[in-house]
């Protein structure tokens, strides 16, 4: 696999992580939900490689996150070309539904900017209303909901994208129940991937309907069906 | 020298090109050069551990970085020797390195009929025997006579188990031993205890004392050692190991940044 060289263009704070902007070739830049293991050139003691992920911005602009405290705008990285599967929005969907679930909306925000190329309607649904300096970033397309407005009307969206840590999954289940909502949909399941794929380690196995599969390799983003109402 | 009556006389050598090998559980069970070029430059592969049925993540599996870099809990899954072999099999022959197998020795039982499925598989070099925390010397002695056949078996255990194992490597002779990470404890996320290997640079100078005292016993050892630069295998190889086991330095996006050596 080639390693690919960028350096980080700039730093800003995003919430409460922080994000930068990463000059590489577009023909690299990842999906919303895969990932691009990164590592500063030289940075031999940064440790393991950062999993940098897409995040709200501009279409034509790479915003990723999270970035290290470290890092600063000059740096160079290596990075590997995007792994793993992002969401896939058919370009039919036109009333998309975004649920970041007790994390930050800046993930799946950048899937707002595509529903929105292709005039979908977005709803963004929060357990909260999202913090003053989130709203300077949300288009003012996208409409903000409180999560339990979700199923009070279950036939609206055609398309779910949700964004939840892997321990959250059964308190999401308890929370909504996704069957009722007759829409198709993906969830990006947020959980360590440190071989980034190399391994099989199976530290980041998620439990589907298929049996375990590895978030590295197979996921992140996976069919909320395969993900969602599994038993045990 | 004469030649000890009671100690078998075994027409074998492990004979590695490159004094550098991967450890267990970091590139999987087959060797992909396409995700890690790198690999082409070890002297061997080894697989993830495999076990004679198949297994399942752990529940309570954790990445857990410290100061010294990570703990790790994976619980081993593997598909099984059957199903892995059947997966895996033509693609460890027509390998461009050599494979050495690791298997979990659950039980002496189990493990004769586990090396009894690799034999006659190509290109396998050697297996090696994942042992549990728990063994002791019959254990050891049981597990390698259960092992003994046409492939050469390597031991791996952990510097915590040199001084309750020592003596009875030294009676078995392997042809080589694998001193692979040491075990530890930390917080989970919930505050529970896990248990788990240790991995990263903070093991070095445990791992390098540990092959001293087995090298100066007259053991053949393959280290790891949370290498993570050519200083610590130049070290290691200085004391007399075989070769350097490559751990979590793998999975950096490009390792031959650090170890020239490797580039393809």
């Amino acid at each position: 696999m080639t390693s690919l060289k960028a350096t980080i263009i700039e730093i800003f704070q995003l919430g409460s992580e922080i994000a930068g902007v990463l000059d590489l070739p577009v023909k690299y830049w990842p999906l919303t939900g895969q990932y691009l293991p990164c590592q500063r050139v030289d940075g031999g003691s940064d440790g393991q490689p950062t999993h940098l992920f897409r995040v709200v911005g501009d279409l034509d602009v790479l915003n990723l996150a999270p970035i290290p405290e470290d890092w600063s705008p000059g740096d160079r990285l290596v990075c590997t070309p995007p792994q793993g599967h992002g969401f896939a929005l058919p370009r039919s969907a036109q009333r998309v539904g975004l649920i970041p679930f007790k994390v930050s909306p800046a993930r799946l925000l950048s899937l707002a900017g595509t529903a929105l190329s292709q005039r979908a309607a977005v709803s963004l649904f929060y357990e909260a209303a999202p913090p003053v300096d989130w709203l300077e970033r949300v288009s003012s397309q996208v409409e903000i909901l409180p999560l339990a407005s979700l199923q009070e009307n279950p036939d609206w969206l055609d398309y779910l994208a949700v964004d939840l840590e892997q321990s959250a999954i059964p308190e999401f289940m308890d929370r909504i129940n996704t069957r009722d909502l007759h829409c198709g949909g993906q969830v990006l399941v947020r959980t360590d991937m440190p071989c980034r794929g190399l391994g099989d380690c199976g530290v980041c196995a998620v439990h589907t309907r298929r049996g375990w599969r590895y978030a590295c390799a197979d996921g992140p983003v996976f069919p909320m069906e395969e993900v969602f109402h599994v038993a045990g | 020298m004469w030649l000890d009556e009671d100690k078998p006389i075994l027409k074998r050598d492990l004979v590695l090109n490159q004094p550098l090998v991967n450890a267990s559980g970091i590139l999987g069970f087959v060797p992909n050069l396409r995700a890690q070029p790198a690999i082409s430059r070890l002297g061997a592969f080894i697989t993830n551990p495999i076990s004679r049925r198949p297994r399942q993540p752990a529940a309570n599996r954790a990445y857990l970085p410290f100061p010294g870099r990570f703990l790790f809990h994976t619980g081993h899954p593997n598909p099984g020797i059957t199903r892995a072999i059947a997966r895996f099999g033509r693609r460890w022959a027509g390998a461009p390195l050599p494979v050495i197998v690791h298997l979990l020795a659950e039980s002496p039982g189990t493990l004769t009929e586990m090396i009894h499925k690799l034999e006659g598989l190509e290109n396998i070099l050697a297996v090696e025997l994942g042992l549990p925390p728990t063994c002791d010397p019959d254990m050891l002695s049981a597990v390698m006579a259960a092992g003994a056949g046409e492939l050469p078996l390597i031991p791996c255990l952990s510097p915590e188990q040199v001084p309750t194992l020592l003596d009875t490597l030294n009676d078995l002779q392997p042809i080589a031993l694998h001193l692979v990470e040491p075990r530890g404890a930390l917080p989970g996320p919930g505050g529970e205890i896990i248990t788990g290997r240790l991995y990263g640079p903070a093991i070095f100078p445990v791992m390098l004392a540990a092959a001293q005292v087995l090298i100066n016993a007259g053991l053949r050892v393959i280290a790891n050692g949370g290498v993570y630069d050519p200083w610590q295998v130049d070290a290691l190889m200085k004391v007399g190991v075989t070769a350097v086991g490559l751990g979590s330095v793998l999975w950096q996006v490009d390792p031959t940044a650090i170890f020239p050596d490797l580039q393809p």
